[in-house]
């Protein structure tokens, strides 16, 4: 735990928030006269705990940690946190999340496109003292690729990875992958941890890393973090980050409005129109690059028949979908990949006309009313809202909509048994093209659940997974998104945008469209 | 979520004969002397007049609702009570006014379910534990206890999942929870009534066990058990409402109460109304179901020996 | 004695089974679950294994049983740490909670309850029981957010949740135990009101209390001694039943103050389809649950000498 906070060094932040006495009115509760007030605020504590001082940033994040193992798990809250203590050979760029050196300085790719060499970088030690080199690289990707864990499938086109000599680490593939740094540096999932440290801590609960943070602690309530002095990219501004869990975004919100946290990300997207016009609070917004969609299962009648599909995604109001589930923090696409990305497509046949959707369900010789079952999870809430607007909008059409919301849990099993008409969710973090169309819609592919398969399709994503031209492979994929848009394998509805609020005068932190929190250069007011 | 609803105390023999003379054990609950009891509790008489009211309002909704449950119209969205929505519109544009009384359906068919499912098999349970005693009633027990034992949010939250959600199932699962505490209720009273004189009368001329039980036994046990109902019908409509916080109650688009303040609860700040109107609506309800059911245990249960329904948790 | 205390055995025994058998009875696959979206087939193979998930499920119940016996309750599948080591984390606010939420809502019911026993149907009555009732009539986590907005938003009293040890931050502490104390302990205040209201009105009528009264002793006497005493012995029970449930954990008020208390490690475990510290968590709410009513018939003995079983 960080040190409880000393309240000299740091004025107390009273907030006195004007927009609140509609809340009171409705909770009948006390007298809004007693607002405020000049010493009243909290000791904000700094979640209490032990030394840090006044200059520990703390972040009220929405879930705990499942384990801080980078290898093992697949939680974005561990991430949140392993971002800061981990480095890559490579990482997105903050502004357009290009690939940029990290513990790779340099690479070179072989004419063939099947070796690529890696210079690492000087000068960078463990969080143990120890000092990094091309054995370390070499161990932690056998380490995932031996046994099998989370991310072996980012290695799968990879034939060897060797160090033939301690500033250089050689990957050798089995065939062209023009997005091998996207695989290798899209995440901390792909962390470079220190020969043979599996043997000698308990990644579960500890880690060595190269990155800016070194892991404190991580309990129940909150994980700490203090700087790293010796970071390779200079040491952290702030004297420690205590990542908070608060899952009520209510209290995270008020955590933040009176000052006990500095910064969030646990904001329901209806608070962002009143968080504009507050200053106790700034707010910021960035499209990012995930997606949300509907799948049909191809293997329930009538959801085969690409027209009754095509109706289908007539009759949804996108922007009404997007408006609804996010208050205008989302941007309809019907393609998947973001405005802001090189590999965008203008492609959107897809107009709001209910009466060509009627049009188009007669001529399939669908009888309506028709009932669908639409999957969600209130693991998402967004697709629980998304899905009433969907459901209102194809009574329109004579298609009568059973919503079930299950547990995640419970919704992967039946996704897996292919036990539904259709589902909502979204795809995060998606950097690269492969990585919005690959396993989706090539015929069998790992995450092609509605069994899409089209052989022109499966030709043109093959091309482009080899292709290593850029130009060339967007025009590729661009050709491909039209046909899997066409055909509505998947019936794609938007991005979201990216939320997260800190308080005024907090510097040095950028927010990003893959949703990384990296606090290296943050600076406190 | 779920309540904290009581073990007896272990019936000692002291508490058995302390208590009111057997002979003021009505051989019938006598329903008008029990209504005019009950009148002389403001309390308990505006709360049953209010549940009437609510039941009205449930049974005959689709007539009263000025519009459909689901009517989402996203441009309307978050407007504040008017004449023309009474009680302001929700994140969807759906009219809360209409939701508040449709929803009314919802969540006391829910709250009438469980209760059902608890009474019935829980009654029965101790009826037959209670009247035929020992490794019946040993048996039986245990398996109450087990029950029991087990944290009710994650019993409830069990039956959710392998069953699947929906307003059906989270009634089984409410109801299922509760099964033990009537039980319980249920065997004790029967204990009480099991050695009066008219039973081992009707006993000792032969009659069988079906009549004894069905003649004498049940209705002379039914008062506590009345109350626990009463009680535990707040419960269910409570643990309702929790169970939609976690994610796990009614369905969406349906308008339970329940799921109406848990989803109003992420507008508190900017749109009041969502999560207060169907918050006094279960308010309301719980609080007479409580009210009535407290009177009632006055009334027909002065040496009480019903569980206590805590709320949810 | 001997006889509970076997009884519990076979109840502890019975709800081993039925937890294992309906954790497993769960739909949904807690490696499938651990593993999110992107994964491939081998890599599922593999931590299948890992996990002993593969053998069959009779075996996987006796060596799960086994090992508890011996306090080894497992390793969670979710973050790779002993269940016991999760369990023991968390122990410290579950207890610090749930002993708060007593003293407040016997704070709230002894006086309460008294006060409407000893003028039974009066106005003060009335009032007690309408009050009571209304504590018991509120959604828990409806009350919980209002509490926040209002003395950690709007007023800034209070910081909105989370929890700090006793032992690094005393006033830190308490600030923050405040609230939940104040939601839990109401809601187990209203329904032990009820009982003490019975139990002081039950206990005024009982003989060797009118006897009391007729020899003569002072009112005050007879009341602290006679009538409080006999009233004990139903607040026992009924404060050890609601302490046995706030040890199990107060989900839905754990959530909305960040509490990180039991109910949260195990409605985590439920979403996580994460078995062994899904078993581990309830076993040991059970364990509680039979352990607090067996003390609770040891303090019926000893506080009324007359029930010798």
């Amino acid at each position: 735990m960080v040190g409880r906070q000393d309240d000299v060094s740091r004025p107390p932040e009273v907030t006195v928030r004007a927009s609140r006495p509609l809340a009171l009115a409705a909770a009948g509760a006390l007298a809004l006269t007693a607002c405020g007030g000049g010493g009243e605020s909290v000791d904000t504590g700094g979640g209490g705990g032990g030394g840090g001082g006044g200059n520990t940033l703390v972040a009220a994040v929405s879930a705990q940690p499942d384990q801080l193992d980078p290898h093992k798990t697949s939680a974005y809250p561990s991430f949140q946190v392993l971002e800061n203590v981990y480095d890559t050979l490579v990482v997105p760029n903050a502004e357009d999340l290009t690939m940029e050196p990290s513990l790779a300085e340099d690479w070179e790719t072989s004419e063939d496109g099947l070796t690529w060499t890696f210079t690492l970088r000087d000068g960078v030690t463990f969080h143990d003292g120890s000092e990094f080199d091309s054995a370390d690289v070499v161990y932690s990707y056998n380490r995932i690729i031996d046994e099998e864990l989370q991310n072996a499938y980012r290695f799968a086109n990879v034939a060897s990875v060797e160090a033939p000599d301690p500033r250089t680490v050689v990957i050798t593939l089995s065939q062209p992958t023009p997005n091998l740094l996207e695989r290798i540096g899209a995440f901390k999932g792909m962390a470079i941890l220190p020969e043979g440290a599996a043997d000698q801590v308990d990644l579960t609960t500890e880690a060595v890393g190269t990155g800016p943070f070194t892991l404190e602690s991580s309990d129940a309530t909150s994980t700490v973090l203090a700087p790293y002095e010796d970071h390779w990219g200079g040491a952290p501004n702030v004297e420690g980050v205590e990542f908070r869990y608060i899952t009520e975004p209510a209290a995270a919100l008020t955590a933040l409005q009176n000052g006990e946290v500095q910064w969030t990300d646990n904001i329901p997207p209806q608070q962002i129109e009143s968080l504009e016009g507050d200053d106790a609070v700034e707010l910021a917004t960035t499209p990012s690059v995930d997606y949300w969609y509907m799948s049909m299962n191809y293997a329930r009648p009538p959801f085969d028949n690409r027209d009754v599909r095509r109706a289908i995604s007539f009759a949804v109001d996108r922007a009404a979908v997007a408006e609804a589930a996010w208050f205008g923090a989302a941007q309809p696409n019907q393609t998947a990949i973001p405005e802001d990305s090189f590999f965008y497509n203008d492609y959107a046949p897809f107009e709001h006309d209910p009466d060509q959707a009627t049009q188009l369900l007669e001529q399939a010789g669908v009888s309506t009313p028709l009932t669908m079952g639409l999957m969600v999870t209130d693991e998402f809430p967004e697709t629980v809202t998304a899905a009433q607007v969907i459901a209102g909008q194809l009574e329109e059409v004579g298609i009568t909509v059973n919503i079930e919301t299950l547990d995640f849990a419970t919704w992967l099993d039946r996704q897996g048994q292919g036990d539904y008409d259709a589902f909502l969710l979204g795809w995060l973090g998606n950097l690269d093209p492969a990585a919005y169309y690959q396993e989706q819609h090539v015929t069998g592919g790992a995450n092609n659940y509605q069994k899409y398969s089209n052989p022109e399709v499966d030709r043109l994503l093959q091309q482009g997974a080899a292709e290593t031209d850029e130009d060339a492979r967007k025009e590729i994929y661009d050709q491909a998104a039209q046909l899997i848009v066409d055909d509505v394998s998947y019936l794609y509805l938007y991005n979201p945008d990216v939320v997260q609020a800190w308080v005024p005068g907090l510097s040095g932190y950028q927010i990003r469209a893959d949703k990384a929190i990296n606090f290296e250069d943050v600076e406190l007011p | 979520m779920t309540g904290q609803p009581l073990p007896e105390p272990a019936p000692s023999p002291t508490a058995t004969d302390a208590g009111i003379p057997s002979t003021q054990r009505a051989a019938r609950p006598r329903w008008r002397e029990t209504l005019g009891l009950l009148a002389r509790n403001p309390a308990a008489a505006v709360s049953g007049a209010l549940l009437l009211l609510i039941v009205l309002v449930a049974v005959f909704d689709e007539a009263l609702a000025p519009t459909g449950p689901n009517e989402i119209s996203v441009e309307d969205r978050l407007q504040p009570p008017s004449l023309e929505h009474p009680f302001g519109t929700d994140d969807l544009g759906r009219d809360i006014f209409s939701r508040v009384i449709l929803g009314a359906a919802v969540s006391l068919r829910v709250g009438f379910l469980a209760v059902a499912v608890a009474l019935v098999i829980g009654s029965l349970i101790g009826l037959l534990a209670g009247f035929y005693g020992r490794w019946v009633d040993d048996v039986l027990m245990r398996i109450m206890d087990m029950l029991f034992a087990f944290p009710a949010v994650l019993l409830a939250i069990a039956v959710l999942a392998v069953r699947g959600p929906g307003s059906g199932n989270t009634a089984l699962a409410i109801g299922i929870v509760y099964i033990p505490v009537f039980a319980r209720v249920t065997r004790a009273s029967v204990l009480g009534v099991r050695e009066e004189v008219y039973v081992r009368a009707s006993r000792s001329v032969g009659a069988s066990d079906l009549r004894l039980l069905t003649r004498h036994v049940l209705p002379n046990a039914a008062p506590p058990i009345i109350v626990q109902t009463s009680i535990s019908l707040a419960f269910a409509v409570l643990a309702e409402a929790a169970l939609s916080f976690l994610g796990l109650g009614t369905q969406p688009p349906n308008p339970s109460w329940g799921l109406m303040l848990a989803e109003g609860r992420g507008f508190i700040d900017i749109a009041w109304w969502l999560a207060f109107f169907p918050g006094m609506a279960i308010f309301l309800t719980v609080l007479c179901f409580n009210l009535l059911g407290d009177g009632l245990r006055d009334v027909l249960d002065p040496r009480q020996r019903t569980l206590m329904a805590g709320g949810a948790r | 004695m001997l006889r509970r205390t076997g009884q519990s055995v076979v109840v502890l025994a019975g709800v081993s089974v039925i937890v294992f058998a309906l954790v497993h009875l769960v739909p949904g696959d807690p490696i499938r679950l651990a593993l999110g979206t992107r994964f491939s087939q081998e890599t599922y193979d593999a931590l299948r294994e890992r996990s002993g998930l593969d053998q069959p499920l009779v075996e996987q119940f006796f060596s799960w049983a086994g090992a508890a016996l011996t306090g080894d309750l497992g390793v969670s599948f979710r973050s790779g740490e002993t269940v016991t080591s999760l369990i023991a984390e968390r122990l410290p606010a579950t207890l610090t909670l749930a002993f708060a939420s007593i003293l407040v809502a016997l704070l709230i019911a002894v006086p309460l309850g008294t006060l409407s026993a000893l003028r039974p149907r009066s106005l003060v009555d009335r009032g007690a029981t309408v009050l009571s009732q209304i504590g018991i009539s509120v959604p828990e986590f409806w009350m919980a957010i209002v509490l926040i907005l209002v003395f950690a938003g709007t007023l800034g009293w209070l910081p909105s949740g989370g929890y700090v040890p006793l032992t690094e931050d005393p006033l830190g502490w308490a600030q923050r135990l405040l609230m939940p104390a104040l939601v839990t302990g109401v809601v187990s205040g209203s329904v032990i009101t009820r009982f003490v209201r019975s139990s002081v009105l039950e206990a005024l009528g009982a003989d060797h209390v009118r006897t009391a009264q007729a020899k003569g002793l002072p009112t005050r006497q007879v009341f602290t001694w006679h009538v409080l005493r006999n009233a004990l012995l139903p607040l026992v029970t009924v404060t050890g039943v609601q302490l046995a449930y706030l040890l199990s954990g107060v989900v839905v008020v754990e959530i909305v103050f960040a509490w990180p208390g039991l109910g949260q490690l195990a409605l985590q475990a439920v979403q996580a389809r994460d078995y062994p510290v899904l078993q581990g968590a309830i076993l040991l709410f059970a364990v509680v649950f039979l352990v607090i009513n067996l003390v609770v018939d040891l303090l019926y003995t000893a506080i009324d000498p007359r029930i010798r079983r």
